[in-house]
């Protein structure tokens, strides 16, 4: 494998970039039309036009990034996560193209990107699901045909699309009034995310905690599960906070999670990397929830309590080598690791997206800290794909001392010119309850005071409380900024320069 | 110099003189004395000398954001980030007393809140509406956000159809 090229964007395509670098494998980006500056493009060895800034004419088109990676003379494609990274035929048309796609089959993707399929595989290896529906719903089934079938699973319930994930195209439906509301917006949503509007109900699970396992499978039969990753921090549906390993997790349900992970995997023969999800209940008891068939966003987490490069791995498996982790040492963390995922969004504007020009960026460094990021000071968020700018990671030889250098690192970190959610992160991790693992899917949610109709946020106070020193401290520093700030006849002059200010100083006194 | 700075719904007055090396900043009638060094076009490091303090010492790294109105800034500091208004002194007061209040009664613009294209309409011209009802729904960054009504009243002008592409700050329907 000597060049491969990645078909993705943002933060992932630098991180697959990075991962080539460190073999020494030569890399090829693909691009929109709004992403001819993008750090990617800037960061790989090569980069192909692909199409116009929508994802559906470039992102997506299969045809297009098979194109590209014939003139790049890549051998290999990476597809991080999003986009085709979950798509069948993508993957056969990789196949066929004479391309190694860094991922699982393609036989594989089909099954388990299926729900219903996957239930019934996970079902097969002995391993409990939630109670619902094994068939997908008709596209077609009226309102009343769905109100008869959703008796029979139990209120509260969840609808999920078929073809879904990242919580698009899912709604709680908490009695028979909802239903239909529900199921049209579901349908829509996934429609228009995955171009399959199916959808399937599975009872609701009270106070879960979303506990994850990550697998590697190499092509000689070996299947690895690794430390699992609490996911449970979400808003709605999509989770903004992992870590690992979890508090709800001791070493004895760690071992049978993991082992019923593997052999769900095992069962469909499963190569390359993969995730499966499990939901917990508060006695402890789990169920199989989906397999995600990709490299997950929240992969750093995992690679910085067990020390193993995933990215790096994925290569060499798709290369043909034998996994030959020490299966023990995968399933002992080595530090705890939490993940923030620092999105362009307004946390006190009802999170809309914040996308824009970034003028100022001032990245977290020093012990225990990682960002994968996408983003750069004068670069832009485009509107265009979904806003996650950057994954800041930290972790130590405890909950507690990760958490304390995340404040730490969130405290550091200043993206200026567009909002972000690192004041959300604020303060959630100033919260008792985060604070003391006492938390479940349903989190977020409540503490954010969401109407439980379903609908928006209620009305509440900033998530980030500033003192009056501290608005005093940015009066007196908004002042400085315009009294001192370098103007020409109203036109800023070029930067100061450090010998005329010393000179300007002398001639004061 | 003297400013007028809006911080949330207060508004300071701060006076600034430069003494020999340093700043004196005047605000609300007490004198910090600020060492201020400019590293770049939006960045400025500072150290304050707040009340009782022997020396100019409390480190304070302020950067800038410029946002669409000239004076307006969010200045990060301390971990925090703080919307500020600045304006040459006098030129708030009148423009303050119009607060969101006003906005309480009258007809509901539903504004699009980013660019993003209008998946569906749920409403239509001449239809009553009750509080909290979803109105439109509107796609964009991957996200479907339904936009609702802020209390009961009737649509008015319906402006966009399904579809349509809009941009921030697009009137999609009016509701009296």
């Amino acid at each position: 494998m000597e060049k491969i090229l990645i078909a993705n964007r943002g933060e992932i395509a630098v991180r697959v970039i990075r991962a080539c670098r460190d073999m020494g494998i030569a890399t090829a980006a693909v691009y929109s039309e709004c992403d001819r500056s993008a750090l990617h493009v800037r960061f790989a060895g090569e980069a192909w036009p692909v199409g116009p800034s929508a994802p559906r004419e470039s992102y997506l088109r299969i045809d297009a990034i098979i194109d590209a990676a014939k003139k790049a003379g890549a051998d290999a494609v990476h597809p991080g996560y999003g986009f085709l990274a979950e798509n069948e035929d993508f993957a056969t048309a990789c196949r066929d193209a004479g391309l190694t796609f860094i991922g699982p089959s393609p036989e594989a993707i089909a099954l388990m990107g299926s729900k219903t399929a996957a239930r019934q595989a996970a079902i097969k290896a002995g391993v409990p699901v939630v109670p619902g529906t094994e068939e997908p719903l008709s596209d077609r089934a009226s309102d009343a045909e769905v109100q008869k079938v959703a008796e029979r699973v139990g209120y509260p319930l969840m609808l999920k699309a078929v073809a879904g994930g990242g919580g698009k195209g899912m709604r709680m439906v908490a009695s028979p009034a909802d239903l239909a509301s529900a199921l049209r917006a579901a349908r829509s949503e996934a429609q228009s995310a995955f171009g399959d509007g199916a959808v399937y109900l599975e009872r609701r699970i009270m106070s879960p905690r979303h506990i994850e396992v990550q697998l590697l499978g190499d092509h000689h039969g070996t299947v690895l599960p690794f430390v699992e990753r609490e996911c449970s921090i979400q808003r709605r549906h999509q989770k903004v906070v992992e870590e690992s390993p979890s508090l709800a997790v001791p070493p004895e349900l760690r071992r049978r999670m993991t082992s019923a992970a593997a052999s769900v995997a095992k069962a469909v023969g499963y190569t390359n990397a993969g995730t499966i999800e499990f939901l917990l209940d508060e006695r402890g008891s789990f169920y199989f929830l989906e397999m995600n068939t990709r490299l997950q966003v929240e992969h750093p987490i995992t690679e910085m309590v067990t020390g193993v490069d995933l990215v790096q791995w994925q290569i060499r498996i798709a290369r043909g080598e034998r996994l030959d982790l020490d299966p023990e040492a995968l399933l002992t963390p080595k530090a705890h690791a939490i993940e923030c995922r620092i999105y362009a969004e307004d946390p006190d504007n009802g999170f809309l997206p914040s996308p824009g020009r970034i003028q100022g960026l001032r990245v977290p460094q020093g012990p225990g800290v990682r960002d994968d990021s996408g983003a750069y000071e004068g670069g832009e968020v485009p509107i265009f794909y979904d806003p996650l700018i950057s994954k800041l990671i930290t972790w130590g030889d405890t909950r507690e001392h990760a958490m304390q250098r995340m404040r730490r690192a969130l405290a550091e970190y200043q993206v200026r010119g567009i909002r972000t959610t690192i004041p959300f992160f604020q303060w959630l991790l100033a919260d008792g309850d985060f604070k003391a693992a006492r938390f479940d899917t349903g989190f977020i949610d409540r503490k954010l005071g969401k109407d439980p109709a379903g609908g928006g946020e209620k009305q509440r106070a900033p998530l980030q409380s500033i003192d009056s020193t501290h608005e005093d401290l940015a009066a007196i520093a908004a002042a400085v900024h315009l009294f001192t700030k370098p103007m020409t006849n109203g036109v800023a002059a070029p930067a100061a320069s450090p010998w005329r200010d010393a000179g300007r100083t002398e001639a004061l006194r | 110099m003297i400013f007028e700075v809006a911080i949330g719904d207060k508004i300071r007055t701060v006076g600034i003189v430069r003494k020999g090396g340093t700043l004196h900043v005047d605000l609300d009638g007490r004198t910090h004395i600020v060492d201020a060094r400019r590293i770049n076009d939006s960045v400025v490091s500072m150290l304050v000398q707040l009340d009782g303090a022997r020396a100019p010492s409390r480190s304070v790294d302020a950067a800038f954001a410029t946002q669409q109105t000239a004076g307006d800034f969010d200045v990060h500091l301390d971990g925090l980030t703080i919307p500020v208004q600045i304006r040459p002194a006098g030129s708030f007061g009148r423009q303050k007393k119009d607060g969101p209040a006003a906005h309480a009664v009258g007809p509901q613009r539903i504004i699009a809140p980013m660019p993003g294209k209008v998946v569906r309409v749920l409403v239509k011209s001449g239809d009553d509406v009750k509080a909290r009802q979803g109105l439109v729904v509107v796609e964009a960054m991957k996200m479907e956000n339904e936009l609702r009504a802020a209390r009961d009243g009737r649509v008015r002008d319906v402006a966009v159809a399904e579809g349509q592409s809009v941009d921030a700050g697009a009137v999609l329907l009016v509701v009296e």
